[in-house]
């Protein structure tokens, strides 16, 4: 109860204090040793799916915190007459001892806890800047009047690859719209759409369409082994580090003489009032023309450039030479 | 869903609208949801509110979110209630109309790890959605202070603490069946503790079961732990259910799943004690119902917790089973001690009451709105 000067937060402290010292006098009797409240936390732990996979730092460092405190209290529970008597004279005889002896392990444990808990903290502000800075992937842009089977730049890619050896890959290839054109063309294409859903709706039952990741697929690609690759709606709203790291991919993917087409929006497209999301959205935003020959020259390609009649797209094609500088 | 007409000939009010990412019943946001639409209406200005999803009990509530550009409007003001991650997000952050963040905390990533990746990876997104969202608001609102450090911390300009409204009369009427049988088992003796939470890992149930496993062993085998709410984490619920088997249990744990506002009532009315050792909580609706039953409360002092609780609970400082057995034992056998909770409870639920919470946040919506 509250004392005449007491407040309610003074009051409550005083009743936690005396909860602490139950807690003290409880353990110290052996009514509930330290070790079976860190069993019980094993016990629950059996049924985690954190602790069988070398669990989450948190946890551990809960397991740790556990274990750092050595009860030096021996229980003298005993199921033999007298047992429990003999058990507590000999608590009493060697406790100097082992309290001498627990002193030590639990204060080298407990600095192992504490360098723990910094590392942790550590880690946690490391993840939180890193999650501050974090870039999101730049999404799949496409505009319905120039990704469309009709669409002014497929003949052109038709005829761009229709001399190459080797298998094309179209990403993102959507339902497969440019595949159909490519193979109707005589070109052996498979497509790569990395978004959910679409190559499910493909109304071309025959083609190779694959639901992954571009990245992904360039990655699991051996080297050398495609005849040509063309990207749509892929290059428009990446990152610098994006594009690098795509036409990383792809040029470890092409022989020499191999064929890159990449088919962007404008920098008009980007800019007009019915602009897709994206262009607000995007952490980029797409090149100019001139750029691309540019950093298709630089891998050792050889760039023509064929602008869409509204000015709204273009297309780049390139042929790699025969050395092709390695990824960097 | 009906809106009341404008009063008299005058220009028509202007529109404060709600977006929810699911408006369920029996849910804090949900509850918060509908509650603070009456409190808008009756401020005078037109408000409804737009749901992702909606459950049945409330599908004349609300209108889908993407019919909003049909009752959209000059001058319309937005308030986004934020508690997961939805595409209500991605939406509200193409439009140009005024926004205010009502936020009402995401539980982390880290807590759903290793059990529910799906879980992890929507918590994941949330916390993103939120910095995409948090420097557009023209006012965040958050329900204790630490939610609001949160609202601060990821780029809100302007913030303000606006408590969860609240409907605690809705518990006025226990089920008399569930009661029947709740006051059967007290009967038998033994004391009766309570939790209310969705059965997930961060709400930690595993601890409240290792702390009467304690309070077993240390003052006898008579105490009775009731868990309600539903049970999203399939993979937790069966752990938990296995553990209480393993620790010998089974009759002293009951795991109701959801229950109807008149069952939770009486759930309340038969507790001795209403103990939480979640780990992470942003405000704690159910201490404030077990305040208004007279129930004494026992919570590990996380999160916004402390600031809901005032000093109307016995807040612990770590969740050790014997230091959480010995703090409930205290709490049933000093008389002084529970009425000292259960007055301060009584007071607390008073200055958390629905008219003042209501009056707060209509208060901090005018500040954007105008009156």
């Amino acid at each position: 109860m509250t004392t005449g000067s007491e407040d309610d937060a003074a009051y409550l402290e005083r009743v936690l204090a005396e909860i602490d010292d139950e807690v003290r006098q409880r353990r110290a009797a052996g009514d509930l040793p330290v070790r079976l409240e860190r069993e019980l936390d094993e016990l629950f732990l059996e049924y985690s799916p954190v602790a069988g996979r070398g669990g989450g730092l948190a946890e551990q460092l809960r397991m740790v915190d556990a274990a750092a405190f050595i009860d030096p209290v021996v229980p003298v529970e005993s199921t033999k007459s007298g047992g429990a008597a003999v058990k507590k004279t000999l608590r009493s005889l060697s406790m100097w001892y082992v309290g001498y002896v627990t002193g030590q392990v639990s204060q080298f444990a407990s600095a192992v806890s504490k360098t723990l808990h910094l590392l942790d903290e550590q880690v946690r502000a490391l993840s939180a800047q890193l999650d501050s800075q974090h870039v999101v992937p730049a999404e799949i842009v496409e505009l319905p009047a120039v990704h469309a089977p009709d669409a002014w730049w497929v003949k052109e890619v038709v005829t761009a690859f229709g001399t190459v050896e080797g298998r094309v890959l179209h990403a993102a290839a959507g339902s497969g719209w440019l595949v159909g054109a490519l193979v109707d063309g005589g070109v052996d294409a498979y497509g790569v759409e990395p978004r959910p859903g679409l190559v499910g709706e493909a109304e071309f039952g025959s083609l190779d369409l694959r639901e992954e990741g571009i990245l992904a697929h360039l990655r699991a690609v051996e080297p050398a082994a495609l005849g040509g690759v063309v990207l749509s709606g892929v290059v428009d709203g990446m990152s610098h580090g994006e594009r690098e790291q795509l036409l990383d991919l792809v040029v470890e993917a092409l022989p020499p003489g191999g064929v890159l087409a990449v088919h962007s929006l404008s920098g008009a497209a980007w800019e007009a009032p019915d602009a897709p999301p994206e262009a607000d959205l995007s952490t980029g935003h797409p090149l100019r023309p001139a750029t691309w020959v540019h950093l298709l020259g630089r891998m050792g390609g050889t760039a023509r450039v064929a602008e869409g009649p509204t000015g709204l797209d273009y297309l780049v094609v390139a042929t790699l030479g025969d050395s092709v500088p390695p990824p960097r | 869903m009906t809106e009341p007409a404008a009063p008299g000939p005058g220009p028509r009010p202007r529109a404060v609208h709600q977006f929810v990412p699911a408006l369920i019943p029996r849910d804090a946001t949900g509850s918060h949801t509908l509650l603070l639409r009456e409190a808008l209406r009756a401020a005078g200005w037109r408000s409804e509110i737009f749901a992702e999803a909606t459950h049945d009990e409330l599908l004349d509530e609300s209108i889908p979110v993407e019919d909003y550009d049909q009752h959209a409007a000059p001058g319309d003001v937005l308030v986004y209630q934020f508690s997961t991650s939805s595409v209500v997000a991605e939406v509200l952050a193409a439009r140009s109309e005024p926004l205010i963040l009502d936020y009402h905390n995401v539980t982390g990533p880290e807590h759903y790890e290793g059990w529910e990746p799906a879980t992890a990876r929507r918590a994941a997104a949330a916390q993103q959605q939120l910095r995409l969202l948090a420097p557009r608001a023209v006012l965040g609102l958050a329900d204790s202070a630490f939610n609001e450090r949160d609202l601060v911390a990821a780029g809100c300009r302007r913030t303000a603490v606006v408590p969860v409204l609240v409907d605690l009369d809705r518990l006025a009427d226990p089920d008399p069946r569930v009661a029947r049988r709740l006051a059967a088992r007290k009967a038998e003796g033994g004391s009766d503790w309570l939790f209310v939470g969705r059965l997930v890992p961060s709400k930690a149930q595993h601890q409240l079961v290792k702390a009467l496993w304690a309070h077993h062993r240390l003052y006898g085998p008579t105490a009775r732990l009731h868990l309600v709410g539903s049970a999203p984490s399939g993979r937790y619920l069966a752990a938990l259910r296995s553990f209480v088997v393993d620790l010998g249990l089974e009759a002293a744990v009951r795991i109701t799943g959801e229950v109807s506002d008149a069952a939770l009532a009486a759930y309340y009315a038969a507790a001795d004690v209403y103990v939480s050792l979640s780990v992470h909580e942003g405000f704690g609706v159910p201490l404030l119902e077990a305040m208004r039953s007279g129930v004494p409360v026992v919570a590990l002092a996380t999160g916004g917790l402390p600031s809901t609780a005032g000093t109307a609970a016995l807040l612990l400082a770590d969740d050790e089973p014997s230091r959480v057995a010995a703090a409930v034992e205290r709490v049933l056998t000093d008389q002084s001690l529970r009425e000292h909770l259960v007055a301060a409870g009584r007071e607390r639920i008073s200055a958390l009451s629905l008219e003042e919470s209501g009056r707060i946040a209509v208060a901090a919506v005018a500040s954007v709105v105008g009156p």
